[in-house]
């Protein structure tokens, strides 16, 4: 079965990706509110991210969730790199150096500027 | 009741419902606030400190401090204290009483050898039990008794061998619920329990405790519902779960329920889940923010270490929910569930036929002794973007076209740093958890939020002088 990463476009990320061929497979979700990329991760490949992260879980729609932060980064990085939605191998081949930051997470993630 | 009250409905009459009895007839009340009644009762007393159960790793997954609130507050009524062995037998066998009332889970104070051997007790011995190096409750020990640990885990779920209508694979470690039983000592000191020194919750703790006893008078005479249909939580709120509220509550009798009652279970929690404070703070600003008014929602926790066991949590929360004044409760798909162990309906199952090898050959609100809240057994929400709405799955038929809510999507947006858009949460419930990150510097539980909950609890407790005996 193949399973899901998806990547939230937020305006900063939509502007690296802008003008590629990659914006025609931005998807627009819960009435236009939010844009995102799927990648698509072959089972085998899906089983070795769960591994390396001890929280990371299929959800209900077969998207891997919980899933550190510099995990997400590092997809979206590699999707930029390559202009190419068929990454994930790019981003396994850094899956220690991702490790090692998704570490830092456990302590600290900076809170959002508002109010 | 007069006729011209009642309704015609399915060639009998119903009567406009009112709040149902609490379970077993009559609210437990086990807490006593006087200072000199509480010191005479705890004088002479054997004193015992109370310990977190824990994983091998020592990772606490429960403190029996929370099963001692719940039920001298009488969340847990009929239930007064640690079961005795031949409650357990039957909680185990039928998930009933001695007395004949349904009651899901073992309730137990278990000790280890070693403390059973320093304490020296015996039936008929008082005990003073401490939490935070202060008296907290006493019990009369009732008897003493010996279990198998793993045998009482494994019977408490169920397997597939003996519940083959729900369970689907063998529990094991990975099931949090099946390890806060594994890991129990394997003596048990039976016998009620009475709190002599009420514990003071914290801050935001509480502005949210209200027990069964003033549930009942604030939903009576302040609310003044009728009826009210009870909400499980664990989670902050999305728009999915203020959907299944709404709607949900469109049940009653001849009108909608007048109230809903979200009821949070606050005990150990795991890595990744939301910080407690945020929870209750979020499903706060729902209705302080006015998506469901505050004349017709309410929120308030329980303390409890979920043991996620589906269909078994569901008759838990019924009786909870029912002992706090509520007609109704809601259940959704994989309701209080981990894994694939149970059938996602499991809880369904339970709430509209019955599952025999639990002792149930009927739903639990149609068999003897049984409960009286009444089930909202709910499909699912999801987002339409044809509809154009947040949709049930039971009318949208654009299937294929769903957009689903996922917590766990949702918290990974968060995690980012990306406010959720209105239509999937509330901006004034995403503030709520930006609040709790601010303090925390973390949006989830972390390592140390578990420390700081696993060393200071959600309470505090006065220093107390028992008198010498
Ligand atoms: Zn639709």
């Amino acid at each position: 079965m193949v399973h899901y990463i998806g990547v939230i476009l937020d305006e900063s990320r939509y502007e690296q990706i802008k003008g590629t061929p990659i914006e025609e497979k931005v998807q627009s979700i819960f009435g236009g509110a939010l844009k995102m990329l799927v990648v698509e991760v072959p089972e085998d490949k899906s089983e070795q991210i769960l591994k390396a992260f001890d929280r990371a879980r299929i959800d209900s729609r077969g998207f891997i969730e919980d899933v550190p932060v510099a995990f997400r980064r590092a997809v979206f990085e590699e999707i930029v790199k390559n202009k190419s939605l068929d990454i994930i191998d790019k981003v396994l081949e850094r899956l220690p150096e991702i490790q090692e930051l998704a570490k830092k997470e456990d302590e600290y993630i900076p809170p959002p500027e508002i109010e | 009741m007069s006729v011209l009250r009642m309704i015609l409905k399915g060639g009998e009459l119903m009567p406009k419902l009112n709040i149902p009895p609490p379970h077993g007839g009559e609210l437990v009340n086990r807490v006593i606030e006087k200072r000199d009644y509480a010191e005479s009762m705890a004088a002479g007393a054997i004193e015992f400190d109370l310990k977190p159960t824990t994983l091998p790793d020592g990772t606490p997954i429960r403190h029996v401090y929370r099963e001692i609130m719940s039920v001298c507050y009488g969340f847990f009524s009929p239930v007064e204290g640690s079961m005795t062995s031949a409650d357990l037998e039957g909680v185990l066998k039928e998930r009933r009483l001695e007395n004949g009332w349904v009651f899901p889970y073992p309730i137990l104070l278990d000790v280890s050898d070693e403390d059973l051997k320093a304490l020296d007790v015996k039936e008929g011995d008082r005990l003073l039990l401490k939490l935070k190096g202060q008296p907290f409750a006493v019990m009369d020990v009732e008897e003493i008794y010996k279990i198998n640990p793993e045998e009482v885990a494994t019977r408490t779920f169920g397997t597939p061998e003996d519940n083959p209508e729900v369970v689907r694979e063998p529990f094991n470690e990975k099931h949090p619920g099946y390890m806060i039983y594994k890991m129990m000592n394997s003596n048990v000191i039976a016998g009620k329990w009475t709190i002599i020194n009420p514990p003071k919750f914290r801050e935001p703790y509480d502005r949210f405790w209200l027990p069964p006893a003033e549930c009942r008078t604030v939903i009576k005479y302040v609310k003044k519902w009728r009826t009210c249909i009870a909400h499980q939580t664990r989670n902050v709120p999305h728009t999915g779960h203020e959907a299944l509220m709404k709607n949900a509550a469109y049940t009653g009798d001849i009108e909608p329920c007048h109230g809903i009652l979200v009821n949070a279970i606050i005990g150990a929690k795991r890595r990744g889940d939301y910080p407690n404070e945020a929870i209750l703070e979020g499903h706060e600003a729902v209705n302080k923010y006015g998506y469901i008014k505050p004349s017709r929602h309410m929120v308030t926790f329980t303390l409890w270490d979920m043991r996620y066991g589906n269909p078994i949590e569901s008759l838990l929360h019924g009786i909870i929910r029912q002992n706090m004044g509520c007609t109704h409760h809601m259940f959704g798909r994989d309701h209080a569930a981990v894994g694939e162990y149970y059938d996602k309906y499991a809880t369904q199952i339970l709430w509209s036929k019955g599952i025999p090898s639990f002792g149930f050959e009927a739903p639990p609100n149609e068999v003897e002794k049984g409960l009286k809240i009444i089930p909202q057994n709910m499909a699912e929400f999801w987002y339409c973007p044809v509809c154009g709405e947040i949709a049930y799955s039971e009318n949208c038929g654009h299937v294929d076209k769903k957009q689903k809510f996922s917590g766990s999507f949702l918290r990974g947006m968060v995690a980012e740093g990306v406010m959720p858009p209105k239509v999937v949460m509330r901006p004034e419930v995403y503030k709520a958890i930006v609040k709790w990150w601010k303090v925390f510097n973390y949006p989830f539980v972390n390592k140390k939020y578990l420390e700081n909950l696993n060393a200071n609890l959600e309470v505090n407790l006065e220093p107390m002088e028992i008198p010498k005996a």
